[in-house]
């Protein structure tokens, strides 16, 4: 039988590091929790120390301005913490897909996806002069449908075909971003707008939250962490997710059909998805224009993979990525450094979190 | 090159002989100080429990493992390196026990593959021939131009035999050899075995089975927890008891049988299987009461495997019908299953019944509970005394499975599946894999859930453990009932059964 499909290559770089059940903290877990991800950031940040160099600057001088940027600057922390709601938002959901060797990669589509099905119901004639507080409930209710639909077409392509969920969900985000595309220029666009954009989101935009000073989306991704941990621990949804994703066979003797989990799961991530793609526009951009795909679907992945799986890791690998970028971004103005440099830092990391996570795995094989 | 050896090796020194043979891993010795001589000409038994060491030995004479400390000579020269090549060089050849075909490759393209003649593959033709000629010389029969995985599991292990001497093995290593075959596959490997030694090959055999080194093997040494307990005896001195009690440190009772388990009376039928056509299974009919073990004996690949996902609900029939305490049953989603009372304990454990990478305490629960969990700790301890009941060997319930052994991960199994007491057991293969002590508990454990009043059907291959654990004995050949047994059983019946003839 063609049970979930895994891909061999992704599979031990993501589901290697995590013991899902086993108690306790043995030497074993504390390496692959903690000292992978730090590992793989500290070598980042010292070849980016040497990349630096390159271009003539001094790397510590760069790096405390990094800092600066984040804690000292004006906005700062408010920038880090706005800029990490959508990664953790998606990273939460894609934590529990890799948990369940479920490897999509698709989260941008369905962010984009959630993104223009709520901002369409939210600027539709009629709805956009409902209650702001209405407004809001029914564009995260839309845009967790839409989002989860269109994560879900990966699930129906594997069930019914055996299609490959890493490509399908890949080819649906260029799918979702097209749709976009046209939704701007004809479907939602804003007739007064001279390029290609949506109406302003209006009424359905997110409140700042006294005291925090950023959007209520940020609120909404610290209240979705420890609700998603609670899911994975203490519920059946949860334990089926990991169950999946050690043993689809073993799941479907004992508990349910595989199928069934890999949609809710995958269903999740969509949702969560589609959430985050509406937070943006309703606390961020405040309408879709042709440059709303930013690739915070992609960042996502790096931020589940960093953060281990676990929920509370995500949390911590969301705001430290937003927050190297957002410092990177001072620093980069500043010292008059390319502006590459952020995304070559979040590539290095990944290539040392996976190359962590096979020499981790090496020791673990040499040491009976 | 020569494939039969001269005269003159076998007068010479011993094939292989290892002295003080020593492998750690970690601190646990998994072969400690043995030695051990293998003669030319000869059958050699190597026998011993789960873990004893008998792997990690072949591994060590075919060069796929280092050993700690000692020294192997082959035809009386010192080994300097252990290297697979170079022991393949000195025509040591290993069949592990799980077999290393590619399962999309053909019989002919898997012999090319583990004996590459230069740079381009040879005509198929010549491939095909060549297949051919090693079947006809060594009369193993193997079918061509199908891949490995539609080869049967006899087929497999006689591919994977013909596979080491086309590589003129002069030195046979098989592991485990009959643990996936019938009676009489096993028979008749044991037949090839014999001529091969004495075309003056050296063969090794290692087995759990004592009746196949009384029957088949010239020399046996035995081992227990990596020392050798019985030093290269001759066979004809040895009885199945004197070899069991060295294996196993005391006179072993055989499996536990029904005549350990005192009488009870047998009630309404449970499970019906009537006319029941699917895959292999053709018109197959048969009732389990209340109280009573049906043993299905047969060579595996019989269908044995639909029978399995059939009762236990994973695939309905294509023809006729399944009842169980009357209800027809077809496809049961698996909680269905569990609400009925129905225990499955699968034909392989690790992939249709537990996950390895998870906790003791996470796997008892697989199957069962509502949609709301405890936390970790609580659900700790509730499965710390079943772990206690059920006598499972573990660093507690936080462990996880993969830290079990096969007996101990089989006792959870049966600690999930049959509590509480099922109203019928579907045990395929239960004791397969396992060591006398274990298999015997695990017995022990389907006889009393029988005597409880479960309807048991045990799917085996074994004849001498269905012998002893069943009421009644239905074998399967071609995918049909072949015949149908009551106690005292008439073994040459149940053998003609086996063989298909009715």
């Amino acid at each position: 039988m063609s049970a979930v499909t895994v891909d061999p290559g992704t599979s031990g770089a993501g589901g290697s590091g995590v013991e899902v059940a086993a108690g306790g903290v043995d030497r074993r877990r504390l390496v692959s929790t903690i000292g992978v991800p730090a590992g793989a950031v500290l070598a980042s940040l010292l070849v980016g120390a040497v990349l630096i160099a390159l271009e003539g600057s001094n790397p510590l001088a760069v790096y405390a301005e990094v800092f600066r940027g984040v804690f000292v600057e004006n906005r700062g922390l408010r920038n880090t913490a706005i800029g990490a709601t959508p990664l953790v938002l998606m990273g939460c959901g894609l934590a529990i897909a890799y948990r369940s060797s479920l490897y999509t990669i698709g989260a941008e589509g369905q962010y984009v996806i959630g993104a223009v099905a709520a901002t369409a119901w939210a600027t539709a004639g009629g709805v956009r002069d409902l209650p702001s507080p209405l407004l809001i409930v029914g564009c995260l209710v839309i845009a967790a449908i839409a989002g989860s639909a269109w994560s879900c077409i990966s699930a129906a392509l594997n069930t019914r075909f055996g299609t490959n969920i890493v490509i399908s969900s890949l080819l649906l985000t260029y799918v979702g971003i097209a749709i976009m595309q046209w939704a701007i220029r004809v479907g939602i666009r804003d007739p007064e707008s001279f390029i290609p954009a949506s109406r302003m989101i209006g009424d359905a935009a997110l409140p700042i939250v006294p005291g925090l000073n950023t959007h209520l989306g940020f609120v909404i991704a610290l209240i979705v962490v420890p609700v998603l941990s609670v899911v994975m621990s203490r519920t059946r949804f949860g334990y089926r997710a990991d169950v999946l994703g050690h043993n689809p066979n073993a799941l479907g003797a004992n508990e349910v059909r595989e199928s069934r989990v890999m949609f809710g799961v995958l269903g999740l991530v969509g949702a969560l998805a589609g959430i985050a793609g509406y937070i943006q526009v309703a606390g961020v951009t405040q309408r879709i224009n042709a440059e709303f795909s930013v690739g915070y679907g992609y960042t996502a992945i790096l931020v589940a993979l960093l953060g281990r799986m676990n929920l509370v890791g995500v949390l911590l690998a969301g705001l430290g990525l937003s927050g190297l970028t957002i410092g990177l971004d001072v620093a980069e103005r500043t010292y008059d450094l390319p502006s590459s440099l952020t995304g070559l830092l979040q590539a290095l990391i990944i290539i040392f979190v996976v190359l962590a996570d096979a020499i981790a795995g090496r020791i673990e094989l040499r040491r009976p | 090159m020569n494939t039969v050896v001269t005269d003159a090796r076998v007068d010479a020194a011993p094939a292989v002989t290892a002295r003080a043979l020593t492998r750690r891993f970690g601190s646990v010795a998994a072969l400690d100080d043995v030695d051990i001589v293998l003669r030319a000409g000869e059958i050699h038994a190597l026998l011993g429990e789960n873990g004893a060491g008998k792997t990690t030995l072949v591994r060590i004479l075919a060069g796929l493992e280092h050993p700690t400390d000692g020294e192997v000579e082959l035809w009386g020269a010192p080994v300097q390196q252990f290297a697979a090549r170079a022991a393949r060089r000195h025509g040591v050849a290993l069949v592990q026990q799980h077999f290393t075909l590619v399962p999309t490759l053909t019989a002919e393209q898997n012999l090319v593959l583990a004996r590459p003649t230069g740079r381009l593959l040879p005509r198929r033709g010549d491939a095909t021939n060549r297949l051919r000629s090693l079947v006809e010389r060594f009369g193993l029969d193997v079918r061509g131009g199908v891949p490995a995985s539609e080869l049967s599991v006899g087929e497999q292990q006689r591919l994977e035999i013909l596979r080491a001497l086309d590589a003129d093995a002069s030195i046979l290593l098989l592991d485990e050899p009959t643990a996936v075959l019938t009676a009489a596959e096993a028979e008749s490997l044991l037949a090839v075995c014999r001529r091969l030694a004495d075309e003056g090959r050296a063969v090794v055999i290692i087995t759990h089975r004592l009746a196949e080194v009384t029957a088949g093997c010239d020399r046996v040494t035995v081992l227990r927890d990596g020392k050798v307990v019985l030093a290269d005896a001759a066979v004809s001195e040895q009885s199945k008891h004197t070899l069991a009690e060295a294996m196993v440190g005391r006179t072993s009772s055989a499996t536990i049988g029904l005549a350990q388990m005192g009488d009870h009376e047998l009630g309404v039928e449970r499970i019906q299987v009537h006319h029941v056509t699917v895959g292999h299974l053709h018109d197959v009919s048969f009732a389990v009461r209340a109280g009573e073990v049906l043993g299905v004996a047969g060579v595996d690949g019989n269908g044995q495997a639909e029978l399995e996902s059939l009762l236990a609900g994973v695939r309905a029939p294509d023809e006729g019908t399944i009842t169980l305490d009357g209800d027809r049953v077809e496809v049961m989603r698996p909680r269905d299953r569990i609400r009925r009372g129905v225990a499955y304990i699968p034909s392989d454990r690790y992939r249709w019944g537990m996950v390895r990478p998870m906790s003791i305490a996470d796997n008892i629960e697989l199957g069962r509970g509502g949609r709301w969990r405890t936390g970790r700790a609580a659900r700790h301890r509730t499965a710390e005394p079943r772990l206690t009941e059920w006598d499972v060997r573990s660093a507690g319930a936080a462990a996880p499975v993969r830290s079990l052994s096969g007996g101990n991960a089989q006792k959870l199994l049966l600690a999930r599946e049959m509590s509480p007491v099922p109203g019928a057991v579907i045990a395929c293969h239960p004791t397969r894999g396992l060591d006398p002590l274990a298999s015997s508990v695990i017995a022990e454990r389907v006889l009393g859930a029988a005597a409880g009043g479960a309807a048991v059907v045990w799917i085996g291959v074994e004849l001498e453990e269905l012998l002893s654990v069943s009421h009644r004995i239905v074998v399967l050949a071609g995918g049909r009932v072949t015949g149908e047994f009551l106690p005292p059983f008439n073994r040459n019946a149940i053998g003609l059964a086996m063989g298909g003839d009715r």
